[in-house]
């Protein structure tokens, strides 16, 4: 009786060999980021010629900074364990364009809140749709994408908005603190703020605990609904952040604005080890997995390897980074 | 034992033709769209006639809404989700174009498909990770592979004379591209619902522990689906540089959204298990119709992505287990009003 006892405890438990690997996995996709970058940015700092230069650093800031508002939000959704909301590319661009539009005949104040609106309106469509009918987050920012393109393309007529030259925008886009623009300044903010949230506040609380075991959130009494679209709420709020940035920089504002931040943000979140079966992760760490993904990008332009190249690293990237979290997670459970 | 058989068999007959039309119908899942299309057969012949004057055109854009979305609803039965067929269309058109030869090139292309739904199927089954990750790093990875062998500029077809012969009518009215949609439809359609391998999808949707304990090679599956739509995505991607004579590294963008609006309009449940190809067809006849209609009455582009976009929004929000949930919240939220005084 006793011998059988013990068979099968052996037979739970996995073996020592299996565990260590487990325990490794798991590190690495816990951790292993801030070695990747720090590993990246030496390497970088050797062996590239002209990444140490003040205007490089300077040009990665500035592509890193929105790409990076745009990841700290929507790692929200990431924790919430609703995978993604690709139509942060719509929302981008309608923020660049109202803020643009609006404000060269109405003031800035009011562009603000017109895209504030917009963001509200995504967010509550977007979280409606995920948190109150339990659709697939994925095929409903798919077609809110589409729809917040369309309207975007209808009302702007697809054509570029210029701001006034010398105007308060222009004077944001292009100020700068040493090498560090006003925009990546932005994002530090964001990111302390959004931690705050995530790790201080009971709606924090709530997100990660929903992307735990939803069922359990609900049962413990809480209105599981808002949570999602609180948590759509952020991610569209920082989007509409990184829009203004984006748009100020340049000073000008057009509907396609925003192509390819959803993949850019989701590399920087699943990176940084937030993990896409949700309720672990941390914006401090996308954080470093912007600076990640950006310094490689700004690697490979400065090696003179082309678009196509860059987008397939990114990819498989993504990909690896989800199969260690996968793994480590199969070999656990084991 | 016997008794009671005899009397729910009793009951069943008792509700005579009524029951087992609600029977049928309630097992039956293109319900919502079979209504979308007979709404919108009849605002487009009151409206815009012409669209079924010129059924030539009208079928040749429900072929080229539908045939990607009937790859997609094998893997959508299993409850798994395939976003790279947008770029493995862009990829497989490309390098049919950049191979001289043409059968070689049809070859290589429709072989490239087939590995790419192996891959997405490994990373999904053997790894364990979410399809609709998997599929989203593959879905980049082979856009920046498209322009990668491009050299990021369209490529033209070596033999244009191919690609003019296949826009023509082939047998009567019908172009090959229209025929190669049928055809795909009766195979996917016959695999599905006849052959012992297809009907396991819905077994694997469904419950895929029950399956894997009922002796069901789950694994094999789920490769076999994702084959099925990573082939079909790429065939799309042969017959578009084959009528246009080039290929285009950025194609397929429009198609995601269309393709997943025609499988998810026709009934087909995300999670898994239930769903027919019929109703995919029926997706993509409703949207093809409708996006035929607004073309020629001469509506941009962008609003059309606002109809479909709706569309795709209001489908996968009304499913009946969406409308289940809704229910149950407003439920609870009326039992909470109620309870609340109380307390």
């Amino acid at each position: 009786m006793s011998e059988t006892a013990v068979v099968e405890d052996k037979q739970q438990v996995a073996p020592p060999e299996e565990r260590q690997a487990a325990r490794i996995l798991k590190w690495t996709s816990e951790n292993g980021i801030f070695i990747f970058t720090a590993v990246l940015i030496v390497f970088a700092l050797i062996f590239v010629d002209g990444f140490s230069s003040l205007i490089n650093i300077t040009d990665v800031f500035h592509r890193a900074a929105p790409i990076g508002i745009v990841a700290v939000g929507m790692t929200f959704v990431v924790i919430s364990g609703n995978y993604l909301d690709l139509s942060v590319v719509a929302q981008v661009a309608t923020a660049g364009v109202i803020l643009i539009a609006v404000s060269n005949s109405y003031g800035i104040p009011l562009a603000i809140l017109a895209a504030l609106a917009a963001a509200s309106l995504f967010a509550l469509v977007n979280g409606t749709a995920v948190g109150v009918f339990k659709a697939n987050a994925v095929i409903v920012t798919l077609s809110t994408t589409f729809i917040g393109l369309g309207l975007l393309r209808f009302f702007s007529g697809g054509s570029i908005f210029f701001g006034p030259p010398d105007g308060p925008i222009r004077a944001f886009g292009l100020g700068k603190i040493g090498p560090v623009p006003y925009s990546a300044v932005v994002l530090i903010i964001m990111t302390i703020l959004l931690s705050l949230l995530l790790n201080r506040t009971n709606f924090g609380f709530l997100v990660k605990s929903f992307g735990v075991n939803e069922q359990a959130t609900r049962l413990g009494g809480t209105n599981t609904s808002l949570v999602i679209i609180g948590a759509f709420l952020v991610t569209s709020v920082a989007a509409m952040v990184g829009g203004f940035v984006l748009a100020a920089f340049s000073n000008t504002a057009v509907s396609n604005d925003g192509v390819g931040y959803e993949f850019e943000a989701l590399a920087a979140i699943i990176v940084g080890g937030t993990s896409v079966f949700g309720g672990r992760g941390s914006i401090y760490r996308t954080f470093l997995g912007v600076i990640f993904v950006s310094v490689l990008t700004n690697i490979l332009v400065l090696f003179g390897i082309g678009f196509g190249y860059q987008q397939v690293a990114l990819g498989v990237l993504i990909v690896l980074a989800v199969s260690i979290d996968a793994l480590g997670r199969k070999v656990s459970k084991r | 034992m016997s008794q009671t058989q005899t009397i729910s068999l009793g009951s069943a007959a008792q509700e005579g033709v009524w029951g087992r039309i609600r029977t049928v119908a309630s097992r039956r899942t293109e319900g919502r769209g079979l209504a979308l299309l007979a709404v919108i057969i009849i605002v487009v012949a009151l409206l815009e006639p012409l669209v079924f004057t010129a059924y030539q055109v009208t079928l040749g854009r429900i072929a080229l809404v539908g045939i990607v979305a009937l790859g997609l609803t094998a893997v959508i039965l299993m409850g798994e989700l395939d976003l790279s067929v947008a770029s493995t269309l862009a990829v497989s058109g490309v390098i049919m174009a950049s191979i001289p030869d043409l059968t070689l090139g049809i070859i290589a292309a429709l072989a490239t498909g087939l590995i790419v739904g192996m891959i997405n199927a490994f990373f999904v089954s053997v790894v364990g990770i979410n399809s609709f990750i998997a599929t989203l790093g593959m879905l980049f990875a082979l856009r920046g592979l498209a322009f990668v062998i491009s050299d990021e500029a369209p490529v033209s077809l070596t033999n244009k004379d191919v690609g003019i012969a296949f826009g023509q009518p082939l047998i009567g009215p019908l172009t090959p591209r229209i025929l190669i949609f049928v055809l795909v439809f009766i195979a996917i359609q016959v695999f599905v619902s006849r052959v012992k391998a297809g009907r396991e999808f819905f077994a694997v949707g469904g419950n895929r522990q029950a399956a894997r304990d009922a002796g069901i090679p789950v694994t094999r599956r789920i490769f076999t689906g994702f084959m099925i739509s990573g082939f079909v995505a790429s065939l799309a991607g042969v017959i578009n540089t084959l009528e246009r004579t080039t290929a285009d590294p950025t194609a397929g963008s429009t198609v995601l959204l269309a393709s997943f609006a025609a499988a998810i309009i026709g009934g087909n449940y995300l999670k898994g298990g239930r769903g027919s190809i019929v109703g995919t067809l029926i997706g993509a006849a409703a949207l093809g119709i409708l996006q035929v209609a607004l073309t020629l009455s001469g509506v941009q582009v962008p609003v059309q992505q606002i109809f479909i976009g709706v569309i795709l929004l209001v489908a996968v929000t009304t499913d009946p287990n969406s409308l289940r949930s809704v229910a149950g919240s407003l439920r609870t939220l009326r039992q909470g009003r109620a309870k609340s005084p109380g307390s």
